[in-house]
């Protein structure tokens, strides 16, 4: 069965279950099937962090990933993980800052400045939702304002204004890249 | 309440299962009384026997809810505690009474009635005591006095007693009593405050095993023995007043501690009408 | 998107799947990886007049949950492989005096503490036979969050109606791992309740010898006034020791899920008809097969799967029949732990085909791949 498969990966406490979450609501109400599978360690904050998404047309043969077509870095703690479920169908979206040494191969890299983008709205917590904004661009998964709906229900309405930015940042982020 | 104009006299065969006699207790066991006191309370509380659900475990202890005319669970070794936990909440409407020993309340299932007391959950726990393991032949139990000789205690048990009531009553209890058989008027109103409360109600029976503590221990038969436990034994009432002010806190009877702490399936029940908008039925 | 469609993790789609189903009593203990069906519990039970309790111990949770059972209330509780293990005690009460009730174990590394986040499927042989004695038990294995849902209902329903236990056991990939789900596929039908007693009081016997082995309950407040013991009863309720009275006691329980077989028995094939391989596997390795099946198909390689939904009791005709119509030399069961599954596949086949084995113990799933690796292998 055709997948599309996306991982995102980083540390405890960047938001990345939340950034999965989202997008798979999203990619739910455009009746697309998603499973999700995290993996974390046993503490709250830092240590290796991520979230599988294994998206399909009916339910997926087998739910967990096997080819990443975007490995999202967010933090040393995710490299390295992954390498095994890359191939020249991947694109590797690794913090331009954080991830100073990405993997490379027979497949894409981008380093971007997450971190930084999202320093510079005002809050560093908004990374996840800066490379969720870029995500969505260059996949075409699904429409932006629809995810930007999602974003905007599932996380508390005192961020909207800044989650409206760091989105519209990512997306931005994108345009700058060769599709 | 009991309504006196419609008291009718006790007949201790109306709430017992005739086709379950002979019972099974041994000659002298003081459980006999202890049953005879619970279903005399149970009707002087006017307690229907429908609505009735008497849950037991394992040991001679256990074997008793089988005897008693209403709905009976007779369940696994120190645990009856916890069916009659999801029995009360499920059905408020049931008056839910545990009948125990101790070796089913305090050794195996010591950790239940911490927590069946400190929940306050509605159920009259009789734990009857009678300081040994009987069923299985006479084992130490949790009671056990030190110095007493059991199957295996050959040498004489070097373990301290447990105190329950202290026990029930530092949990949250919210009624705590303690009373021997030889006092079976005493014992029959004792547990009819028990039933009476609303909360967790913990009564000891100290019970009498003549057949195996009794012959093991040379204490006698059973008249001997309960008049030794009687003479022991001060009402908790008269603690700071009168004779005896060194004897321990388990020599004492009649009501040992009270409360009127919210109790608990009222509380959860008054949280779930409020999340649904209703007033509720607490 | 109908409001049914939803985002579900497994733990979830399993509480709400009981909720459905009319569970109203819930009692639990915290324990990974299955605590998420008691938090989703605790929250939704007091919104439909329904009870949560947290135990203090995994004991008391069973115990709590046939109290309520006893009671008349649907009643379920959830755990992993050490609170299964405390639990057998009162589980095999639940089987010996038929008292309807749930049990979700999400599988996680053992033995003993093992490896609490990390998937398993060791306890396959302890669903069947974890308490002691000869007794009647069902257990339901979802390869799927919709199943976790769905099977979740079924179970409260066959518990309630064949007044027995029921397991339903996800590995821990299943329990933890969110997947879109219509609810709405399950269809709407009228609420399933066991048979309770009706009719006169005098001369009631708890445990009577129906048509369909199945006794009627009894409620209390009803005014049957019943005995019920884990001690070994007869039909009156009282305990007996009557060699034949015994032996018919026990002996109806495990004939009473017998004669109901259709009704329990459940599987799913996939490309089985012409099976030179067959697969046989559940949970998170039969979602890996189901993968290695179509990837070997492409191949023209003759490979197909089956999947037993309903555990035990084994669908062993269902299997029999489809061994024998596609003359598949060969049986494959990938299973993570060290061969439980296949003990009973070599039981059903008795030689009719090898039963290959397939086997991880840490803590990884099995992958598609690795089931077509070792399918090629066999084919060659």
């Amino acid at each position: 069965m055709a997948t599309t498969e996306i991982r995102f990966s980083g540390s405890g406490g960047q938001g990345l279950l939340l950034s999965a979450r989202i997008l798979a609501a999203a990619l739910a109400l455009q009746g697309r099937n998603v499973a999700q599978s995290n993996a974390y360690e046993p503490v709250s904050r830092g240590g290796l962090s991520r979230s599988d998404l294994v998206i399909s047309e009916g339910e997926a043969d087998f739910p967990l990933a096997r080819r990443l077509d975007y490995l999202l870095i967010l933090d040393l703690a995710g490299l390295g993980v992954s390498d095994h479920l890359l191939s020249p169908r991947s694109v590797v979206l690794a913090d331009a800052e954080l991830v100073p040494d990405p993997p490379r191969g027979d497949f894409r890299t981008l380093a971007l400045p997450f971190a930084e983008t999202a320093r510079s709205l005002g809050n560093p917590r908004v990374t996840n939702i800066v490379a969720l904004g870029t995500l969505c661009a260059l996949s075409e998964l699904c429409p932006p304002e629809l995810l930007l709906e999602r974003v905007l229900a599932m996380t508390p309405a005192k961020f909207d204004r800044l989650n409206r930015d760091a989105f519209a940042a990512g997306q931005a982020m994108a345009v700058h890249e060769p599709a | 309440m009991k309504d006196t104009t419609e008291a009718t006299a006790f007949d201790v065969n109306s709430w017992i299962r005739q086709e379950q006699m002979p019972h099974f207790l041994c000659p002298g066991c003081g459980h006999g009384i202890a049953l005879r006191a619970l279903v005399w309370a149970l009707h002087e509380q006017g307690i229907d026997k429908d609505k009735l659900a008497v849950v037991s475990g394992i040991g001679c202890s256990g074997r008793l809810s089988a005897y008693i005319d209403a709905n009976t669970f007779h369940t696994t070794h120190g645990r009856p505690l916890t069916f009659a936990t999801g029995l009360k909440l499920a059905r408020p409407d049931l008056s839910v009474v545990v009948i125990t020993g101790d070796g089913d309340c305090l050794a195996i299932g010591g950790n239940h009635l911490i927590h069946a007391a400190r929940r306050n959950l509605d159920i009259t726990c009789l734990m009857l005591n009678n300081e040994i393991y009987g069923m299985t032949g006479g084992q130490v139990s949790p009671t056990t006095a030190e110095g007493r000789y059991t199957s295996t205690t050959p040498q004489g048990n070097t373990e301290p007693g447990f105190d329950a009531c202290a026990l029930a009553a530092a949990a949250g209890a919210g009624f705590v009593g303690r009373e021997v058989t030889m006092q079976v008027l005493g014992l029959r109103d004792l547990i009819g405050q028990a039933i009476a409360h609303k909360g967790f109600s913990f009564v000891e029976v100290l019970s009498d095993c003549t057949e195996i503590y009794g012959r093991k221990n040379d204490l006698g038969a059973s008249p001997e023995m309960m008049l030794a436990k009687k003479s022991e034994m001060r009402p908790f009432a008269y603690r700071n007043t009168v004779d005896v002010p060194f004897r321990p806190n388990h020599l004492r009877t009649g009501v040992i501690a009270r409360s009127e702490r919210p109790e608990y399936g009222a509380a959860y029940r008054a949280m779930a009408a409020g999340l649904r908008g209703e007033g509720g039925d607490a | 998107m109908s409001a049914t469609i939803r985002n579900l993790e497994g733990n979830e789609a399993c509480a709400l799947g009981a909720i459905r189903a009319g569970c109203r009593f819930f009692a639990g203990y915290p324990i990974t990886p299955s605590s998420e069906v008691a938090e989703v519990m605790s929250r939704e039970l007091p919104k439909v007049g329904g009870t949560f309790i947290q135990m203090e111990d995994e004991i008391a949770s069973m115990g709590a949950v046939i109290g309520a059972s006893m009671g008349g209330v649907k009643a379920m509780t959830a755990t992993s492989g050490p609170g299964f293990s405390l639990k057998q005690e009162n589980l095999g009460y639940a089987c010996g005096a038929e008292i309807p009730c749930v049990i979700v174990n999400v599988m996680r590394g053992g033995p003993s503490t093992g490896m609490p986040t990390r998937p398993a499927q060791g306890d396959i042989m302890q669903a069947r036979w974890g308490t002691h004695g000869d007794h009647a038990i069902i257990v339901l294995a979802p390869a799927s969050v919709a199943e976790a849902y769905s099977e979740t209902i079924r179970a409260v329903e066959l518990s309630e109606t064949l007044r027995v236990p029921v397991v339903v056991l996800l590995d821990e990939v299943i329990g933890h791992l969110t997947e879109t789900v219509d609810l709405s596929a399950v269809p709407e039908t009228p609420e399933v309740w066991r048979k309770f007693a009706t009719g006169p009081r005098a001369g009631f016997q708890p445990y009577a010898v129906t048509e369909d082995l199945i006794p009627p309950m009894p409620r209390p407040g009803d005014g049957y006034r019943a005995h019920c013991t884990g001690l070994t009863h007869a039909p009156g309720g009282f305990p007996t020791q009557v060699p034949e009275v015994a032996t018919a006691a026990v002996t109806r329980t495990t004939d009473k899920l017998a004669l109901h077989r259709e009704r329990i028995e459940s599987w799913r094939v996939q490309d089985a008809d012409d099976a030179d391989l067959l697969i046989v596997a559940i949970g998170i390795s039969a979602r890996a097969a189901r993968q290695a099946v179509r990837d070997l198909r492409t191949e023209g390689l003759r490979v197909g799967l089956f999947r037993p939904v309903t555990l035990w009791p084994f669908p062993e005709e269902a299997l029999r029949d489809i061994v024998a119509r596609s003359g598949a030399k060969a049986v494959l069961v990938p299973e993570m732990n060290q061969g439980q599954l296949v003990l009973e596949i070599e039981r059903v086949l008795a030689g009719k085909a090898p039963a290959l084995r397939l086997n991880r113990i840490d803590g990884q799933p099995i992958t598609p791949d690795e089931i077509a690796d070792r399918a090629r292998e066999a084919l060659k």
